[in-house]
């Protein structure tokens, strides 16, 4: 399939699994008035960080602000999940250059997954790009450090749950080889 | 001129960086304000009928549950008409609430004037810092900025964005917007939302000699938006407050927000004359 058509697919799929599913999701560990802070999680980052390796940055720069700015239209929080996705993709090309061994023009045509990249190495890239996107995302919408301990604990698990969401898309939606005797 | 061109050429993506970031910055800055701007939020075309769609589909899983709501509700109608129609000298001031100034008994002045119009919900958040609801309804139906929304339960919040179909309604569960509520006793005071759990909100301002017991009810007061009692929630927990004498109030809100199948919008005809009244008075006293 077309690298083009096939991400754009993604994007569709992604954001609206996210608006009509996930957004519904509403996690909350125990009810009390004083507990754990609800969160939400999140997965349409996946769109950014599956985009194939040599993809130029200003690219993913603005590819980044466009799956924000769609998922800001429907969450009514117009610009803070578009400002951590930009993030998110300016970072991209950096930690990628960090965990591979070899420099990114010679994976030319394939994507970062576990595949390509090794179980690791993929796991840590998408958990520190997550943790970027979960930082910038929750200290905006707060907009201020009182409670930081509160915030920080938001950030936590909302990052372990998207992290789990990644893994078990990866897990669906990778082509497995043939096992052959 | 040409350096210049080189130092764009070199740092184009950080500069495209910068520019993007500054943008969503500058658009979240402007729609934190009450004045913000209606072009990205779910009261636009598309994410609407995205979510219309889904309310369509979703509507069947909770058929039994509203049917209840609304036999209850109509109980209820039923029970307050009923007294309402024994005194037959009061049969018009239900809705068009009079007074009468005190010199002379022809000037009858009407203060409010409440018109409810039903609406479904299409799209609820309840985990982020200001919740959102989408309505069904737009400005083709008579809805306007402003509005007040509740629903059989309790209140929900007020009008934010308007399009011809669609409105975006700015949830009690927000940290940009007060209540002003009353106790079973008259005593006054604000609700506020501190961003915790969408089942509590938390009453502020109430003095501390005032005796609040766990079950009391809490309704909206005469001066708030919303039209004077119409339930609020069950105070659940009391805590002193020792910087200023007041109380703390954790109240278990009425309104379901996990659950929210339809609402009405309040219209009060009096409201605008009511606020352009208000807003000169601030205007002046800057």
């Amino acid at each position: 399939m077309n690298v083009i058509l096939k991400n754009l697919l993604r994007f569709c799929i992604l954001i609206l699994f996210q608006v009509l599913v996930l957004n519904r999701i509403t996690l909350l560990w125990w009810t009390e008035p004083t507990g754990f802070p609800p969160f939400m999680p999140h997965i349409y980052q996946l769109a950014i960080l599956l985009m194939p390796f040599e993809t130029p940055v200003w690219l993913l720069l603005l590819s980044g602000f466009a799956v924000g700015i769609s998922i800001d239209a429907f969450m009514d929080t117009a610009g803070i999940n578009a400002f951590a996705t930009v993030l998110l993709a300016y970072w991209r090309t950096n930690i990628l250059t960090t965990l591979l061994p070899r420099s990114l023009n010679e994976y030319s045509g394939l994507e970062p997954t576990i595949k390509n990249m090794g179980a690791f190495p993929f796991l840590s890239y998408s958990l520190i790009l997550i943790i970027f996107h979960h930082l910038a995302y929750y200290l905006l919408l707060a907009w201020s450090f009182s409670e930081f301990g509160r915030l920080l604990l938001q950030v936590g698990a909302a990052t372990v749950t998207s992290m789990i969401f990644v893994v078990i898309y990866v897990l669906l939606f990778t082509k497995q080889e043939v096992a052959r005797l | 001129m040409r350096n210049i061109i080189l130092f764009i050429r070199r740092f184009f993506n950080l500069i495209l960086f910068l520019a993007l970031e500054a943008f969503c910055m500058v658009m979240a800055m402007h729609t934190n304000t009450l004045q913000g701007n209606d072009l990205v939020s779910s009261a636009n075309l598309i994410s609407g009928t995205i979510y219309k769609k889904q309310s369509d589909v979703a509507y069947y899983f909770s058929l039994k549950k509203m049917n209840d709501s609304l036999l209850a509700e109509n109980a209820f109608l039923r029970n307050s008409m009923a007294r309402i129609r024994s005194y037959d000298t009061l049969r018009d001031t239900a809705v068009h609430r009079k007074f009468a100034t005190g010199d002379s008994t022809k000037h009858i002045v009407k203060y409010a004037d409440y018109v409810y119009r039903t609406a479904r919900v299409i799209n609820t958040t309840t985990t982020a810092q200001d919740n959102y609801l989408t309505l069904n309804r737009g400005s083709n139906d008579g809805i306007e900025k402003n509005m007040a929304v509740i629903s059989a339960t309790g209140i929900v919040g007020r009008v934010e964005h308007v399009s011809a179909h669609f409105s975006s309604v700015l949830s009690i569960l927000s940290a940009k917007q007060k209540v002003s509520a009353k106790l079973k006793d008259g005593t006054t005071g604000y609700i506020v939302w501190d961003d915790k759990q969408p089942e509590y909100l938390q009453m502020v301002d109430v003095p501390q000699q005032v005796d609040v017991k766990k079950g009391d009810t809490v309704y909206t007061a005469m001066y708030s938006l919303f039209s004077p009692d119409i339930m609020i929630g069950t105070v659940q927990k009391s805590e002193p407050v020792k910087k200023n004498a007041m109380q703390l109030l954790y109240i278990r809100s009425s309104t379901n927000f996990h659950n929210l199948q339809y609402v009405y919008v309040i219209e009060n005809k009096m409201n605008g004359e009511r606020k352009a009244t208000e807003d000169s008075v601030a205007v002046k006293s800057k």
